[in-house]
């Protein structure tokens, strides 16, 4: 009985929230959804943008795997996807791995984390002198090795990889903080178990540190995609997809079908897509944390 | 007690009923310095108070819609493009213009941008002019150089700047959204595709794989790859180097007078045998859910008109698109750019003139032109696909 009449409360004070979540979250969606199968003037059209939208070299050109830069919008993504994720989770756990315990440890996390503290349209700025010709940190590094200086954002073959790299020193800072959290929750007699059997630094590390960090590993994959996914500020700052298309990204896509083109029925086909693709990627990984706990 | 109350109520009531209207525009800095003394002066003979805020139309565009949608609007006179004018005038989110501004009192074709089927929906406010290559009168009788009179001698002192070992490149490229690109891209059509093809092109009556364009468009892409253009780097940037002496030329508009430490350093050609120049005019609207209709109206009419133009042209930078101002209110420099304007067609600028997703496809592409001269024919397909069609 008193667990029926919580549950009577729990409703009540759920609404607000509820409310909220409906006229902000699940309206739009839906709505966005909705205008996805019609055209400008109302008429409904079915699948109709939808193929314009995933056959329009915007969102995959096909031709550029022969040519070059730009592969489309999606391609993009995908790209961004297999070289930042990588990179986020091994320079971010070893990170952790290296600083923990070290004297000083706990400021270089800090100054790894500030890529995350910074806006992201500052981030998109910094980049931008990164990779510049005259300015940049990479062209004065490069330089030592007798490279020419050249500004990597400008260019088709190098803009996208500029702007994934760049990326890289903002977004590992949040991995750092995460494994660092999960390695103080490792508790200390397996590893003193694992000396006892003889095991040594790379055996623990991959037999007991990688394992028991896997939750932490799920929660930075499945954040760093969906943020992969949305990145948008970065690269409207620094080469606002360009040249040419070369480092276009689908929510950039997204931005100007709706403002420049003023076409927000092709907007809501790519912003739809877009989730669907979120949803596809994050969806196994959430579920292996399930099944693991189960 | 009662007096002193009476006094508060009749101060509260009076500066609620004061009527102050919100211009939004896209100027800050010194061109903001430049522009509100025009404000300023509208105030004083009107006594309306005005507040002016800063918004670019990148912006703008991202929460005008929206605005719109719900019958509101966070300016009474708004700067935009005018593309962006025509399709939400169509739209009837926008005042028409026409028993407030008289279009026979502008440059013949000031208003066509801001025209639908004959209706007004914007006015057209001062301009700037992109009359060509700026260069530094100090830098050339330094190194002897003179000022081209045919294509031949434009090549032929690219090459001669090109071998100069202090100069990155002979001419500085602007980068930033893409509108530098564009700006040079425009003059090199009008030159060699004569005035009329901006016109066709803006209408699509023009393919751009047509012979016409693609002569133009091969011109540029040549230049670009022997290497006379430098490297896109921002455009505020590029203008620095460029008069520190890392470039020899640049290509900007009239308003580059006011950006640099000697004005009277400056000097101009156009590319020979050029025979219209952009005249790139800024666009002012009312719209439709201003709290004030009537003061906007007077505002921009004013702004627009005669008056207006006088004052934002004595600040310098500023070319009036309304006829009959004295050239004397011009400051010398601006004196110079405002005559050039009468020898030549005064051309539409093409990309904010079509605006939308062609604009931001052309800026794009060109970006790619310019550090990848071998893709014209993507370039050019690519531009094709999102240009306008009749």
């Amino acid at each position: 009985m008193p667990r029926k009449r919580g549950s009577k409360y729990a409703a009540f004070f759920l609404l607000p929230a509820l409310i909220m979540l409906a006229v902000f979250v699940i309206y739009p969606v839906g709505r966005t959804a909705y205008i996805s199968f019609f055209d400008e003037n109302g008429t409904f059209v079915g699948l109709k943008n939808y193929s314009k939208v995933l056959t329009s070299r915007e969102i995959i050109d096909l031709s550029g795997f022969s040519r070059g830069f730009p592969l489309g919008a999606l391609v993009h993504n995908i790209i961004w996807i297999a070289i930042h994720l990588p990179l986020t989770i091994i320079l971010g756990l070893s990170l952790a791995v290296l600083l923990k315990g070290v004297k000083g440890g706990s400021v270089i996390k800090s100054i790894v984390f500030l890529g995350m503290v910074m806006p992201m349209i500052v981030g998109g700025v910094m980049i931008n002198f990164m990779f510049d010709r005259n300015l940049g940190i990479v062209n004065a590094f490069l330089g030592l090795f007798g490279f020419q200086a050249k500004s990597w954002t400008v260019y088709p073959d190098s803009a996208l990889l500029s702007l994934i790299f760049g990326s890289v020193w903002l977004w590992t800072g949040f991995s750092v903080i995460l494994y660092s959290a999960g390695l103080e929750t490792i508790p200390k007699d397996y590893y003193e178990a694992a000396e006892l059997d003889g095991a040594g630094p790379w055996k623990t590390f991959t037999k007991i540190t990688i394992p028991l960090l896997k939750p932490i590993t799920v929660v930075v994959a499945t954040m760093t995609l969906l943020w992969e996914l949305k990145i948008f500020d970065i690269v409207y700052v620094t080469t606002a997809g360009g040249p040419g298309g070369a480092s276009n990204v689908m929510a950039l896509q997204m931005y100007i079908c709706a403002f420049r083109a003023l076409d927000f029925n092709r907007a809501a086909v790519v912003a739809v897509i877009l989730t669907l693709f979120t949803l596809l990627v994050s969806i196994p990984l959430v579920r292996s944390v399930r099944d693991d706990k189960r | 007690m009662i007096k002193k109350l009476t006094f508060l109520v009749l101060l509260v009531a009076a500066m609620s009923l004061a009527t102050t209207l919100t211009v939004i525009g896209p100027w800050a800095g010194t061109e903001m310095d430049k522009f509100v003394p025009v404000l300023n002066e509208f105030t004083k003979q009107t006594g309306i108070d005005i507040e002016y805020k800063i918004y670019r139309a990148e912006d703008l565009v991202n929460v005008l819609p929206a605005q719109f949608l719900s019958k509101k609007a966070p300016g009474d006179v708004i700067f935009m493009w005018a593309n962006f004018i025509r399709e939400y005038g169509k739209k009837g989110h926008i005042m028409p213009l026409g028993n407030v501004i008289n279009s026979e009192e502008y440059l013949p074709g000031a208003l066509n941008a801001v025209t639908v089927n004959g209706e007004l929906y914007g006015s057209a406010y001062t301009g700037k002019v992109k009359p060509g290559f700026w260069y530094r009168k100090s830098f050339f009788s330094e190194h002897g150089l003179k000022v081209p009179t045919s294509w031949d001698e434009f090549v032929g002192l690219l090459e001669k700047l090109k071998n100069m070992p202090n100069l990155n490149a002979p001419i500085a490229s602007g980068n930033g959204v893409g509108w530098p690109l564009s700006d040079v891209t425009e003059h090199f059509l009008a030159t060699f595709g004569g005035p009329k093809l901006t016109y066709d092109l803006i209408e699509g009556n023009i393919l751009w794989d047509s012979y016409t364009v693609r002569n133009g468009l091969e011109k540029l892409a040549s230049l670009i790859s022997k290497g006379y253009f430098g490297e896109p780097t921002e455009w505020t940037m590029a203008l620095q180097q460029w008069w520190a002496g890392d470039y020899a030329l640049y290509f900007m508009g009239s308003w580059i007078t006011g950006m640099v430490d000697d004005p009277n350093d400056l000097g101009v050609f156009a590319l020979p045998g050029a025979k219209g120049v952009v005249f790139g005019a800024d666009y002012a609207f009312v719209p439709k859910y201003t709290k004030y209709p009537d003061e906007a109206k007077r505002l921009i009419a004013w702004l627009c008109g005669r008056e207006g133009q006088t004052v934002q042209v004595s600040q310098g930078g500023h070319v009036a698109t309304v006829k009959g101002i004295d050239l004397a209110n011009y400051p010398p420099v601006d004196r110079e750019i405002a005559k050039i304007i009468q020898g030549v067609t005064a051309l539409p600028d093409l990309d904010d003139t079509i605006g939308g997703e062609f604009q931001t496809t052309f800026w794009d592409q060109l970006k790619l032109l310019w550090v990848s001269p071998d893709r014209l024919d993507d370039v050019i397909n690519v531009i094709q696909e999102k240009a306008p069609r009749r």
